[in-house]
């Protein structure tokens, strides 16, 4: 009889005996497995997505010369005037330079710019997250902002051998400082509204009074550049709605980020030169 | 331990499968949830070290993949697996729509412990609720497409192992 007790116990005393082993076993042991798990599983993720980028080609290839020949010449279009604004942006980097050194102003932080393919997304209700394929094996550090055409992507949170993983800016753990654009006072951005089928969205704190918006009069909230990694003016999304937070002193409101972040293939580490 | 591991490695599969349709559906902003996979199987058909090794390398297959507290997985999917097991004994075990359904209640379980886990991050948390929702239904429809095949590779990867004399009947 008590062995037959043993028995019907045994599946839960032995989940006590995992969860106490668990809740002993060294920081150390923990973190080393993960990032082992982790790259056990990397292999994985990054032949997946080589899969993909195959299927894509050959798919590609199917497409007639008229087609191609079209493409060409509307990226030369593109290319014509991307040139015209590698050229005025260089003017005006002079011009910044030459204003720092008379003013002595310190000058903004220098990024190596990154580019890198997304191997993996994973947007649950929980989390917003990308994976590179690109990781240590390309200088990426942890922290470094990550941006794409339309602004801010997220920043990277872990670093491995050969692949990184980027938090979103629609993730609820990224909190970044933002500006209106064309204002200077600095407010809190949050991640974290993810609705299905839907844009996601972010809430913004602390915003002053000042401030209106509604969906027919959006405001365009950028990076602030104030005490974070992420340099100013890249565009963290538009600020559709704004109303008196219940301490009266600020408001609150909610922010639509760009669609595109659930669909990115492509995107740029802003790898920070002092880090080199 | 050769139970473990071809078991873990159907669970390796799972995880990049379940992993890829995740990606191809982000666009949507629906995300599918199968913690339960992780553990049906082993907690019907293995020996209960086997099967809780098994589970275990599957909770931290997930851990690592994923921005929470390492080990929430691991937990999580060892308590599934207890419950499970202790209840075995009183389910048809063998039969393929009784295992689904126990499938589907565990995940159903899994899915709101963790979503209770998680939820005190988002700023609004009564805002994500109708997402987690709407995730939750999605995921209990590929589950319960998936499963049988997924049980069945189960049992056919064990037999080309040679291990099939180890299942308990």
């Amino acid at each position: 009889m008590p062995f037959r007790r043993f028995a019907t116990t045994r599946p839960f005393a032995t989940l006590g005996f995992v969860v106490v082993a668990w809740l002993l076993l060294p920081v150390g042991v923990k973190t080393f497995s993960r990032a082992s798990f982790f790259e056990l599983t990397a292999p994985v993720t990054v032949a997946a997505d080589y899969a993909r980028g195959l299927q894509e080609y050959w798919s590609l290839r199917l497409h007639s010369n008229h087609e191609l020949i079209v493409a060409g010449r509307d990226l030369a279009r593109i290319n014509a005037s991307y040139e015209f604004a590698v050229q005025q942006n260089a003017e005006l980097q002079a011009g910044l330079e030459r204003l720092e050194a008379l003013l002595r102003l310190p000058s903004y932080r220098n990024y190596r710019l990154e580019h890198a393919r997304v191997a993996r997304r994973d947007f649950s209700g929980w989390w917003q997250r990308i994976v590179l394929r690109k990781g240590q094996n390309f200088g990426l550090t942890v922290g470094a902002p990550v941006v794409f055409s339309g602004g801010v992507v997220g920043r990277l949170t872990e670093v491995y051998a050969s692949t990184a993983v980027v938090e979103l800016i629609s993730s609820p753990n990224v909190r970044l400082a933002g500006v209106i654009e064309g204002d200077t006072n600095a407010m809190s951005y949050q991640g974290g509204l993810n609705p299905t089928f839907g844009p996601p969205r972010g809430v913004i704190e602390f915003v002053p009074l000042d401030v209106f918006a509604s969906p027919t009069t959006t405001k365009r909230l950028v990076t602030s550049g104030f005490g974070g990694v992420f340099p100013p003016g890249l565009t963290i999304g538009v600020v559709t709605k704004v109303e008196p937070s219940t301490d009266g002193l600020f408001k609150t409101g909610e922010v639509k980020l760009d669609e595109r972040l659930g669909s990115l293939t492509e995107v740029t580490v802003l790898v920070p030169l002092t880090h080199e | 331990m050769r139970l473990t591991l071809v078991t873990a490695l159907t669970l390796l599969l799972l995880w990049t499968l379940v992993a890829q349709v995740n990606h191809a559906l982000a666009g949507l902003r629906v995300y599918l949830f199968v913690g339960s996979l992780f553990v049906t199987f082993a907690a019907l058909k293995l020996p209960l070290r086997s099967g809780l090794g098994a589970s275990l390398l599957g909770g931290l297959l997930c851990d690592a993949n994923t921005p929470v507290t390492f080990g929430t997985h691991t937990l999580l999917f060892a308590a599934a697996h207890a419950v499970v097991f202790h209840l075995r004994e009183r389910l048809p075990r063998d039969d393929t729509l009784a295992r689904v359904l126990v499938a589907l209640l565990a995940n159903l379980a899994l899915f709101l412990m963790f979503s209770f886990i998680q939820i005190a991050r988002s700023p609004a948390p009564a805002v994500a609720w109708p997402r987690l929702i709407a995730d939750l239904a999605g995921s209990q429809v590929f589950l319960a497409l998936v499963a049988p095949w997924f049980f069945a590779l189960q049992s056919r990867a064990v037999s080309l192992a040679g291990s099939s004399r180890e299942l308990t009947v």
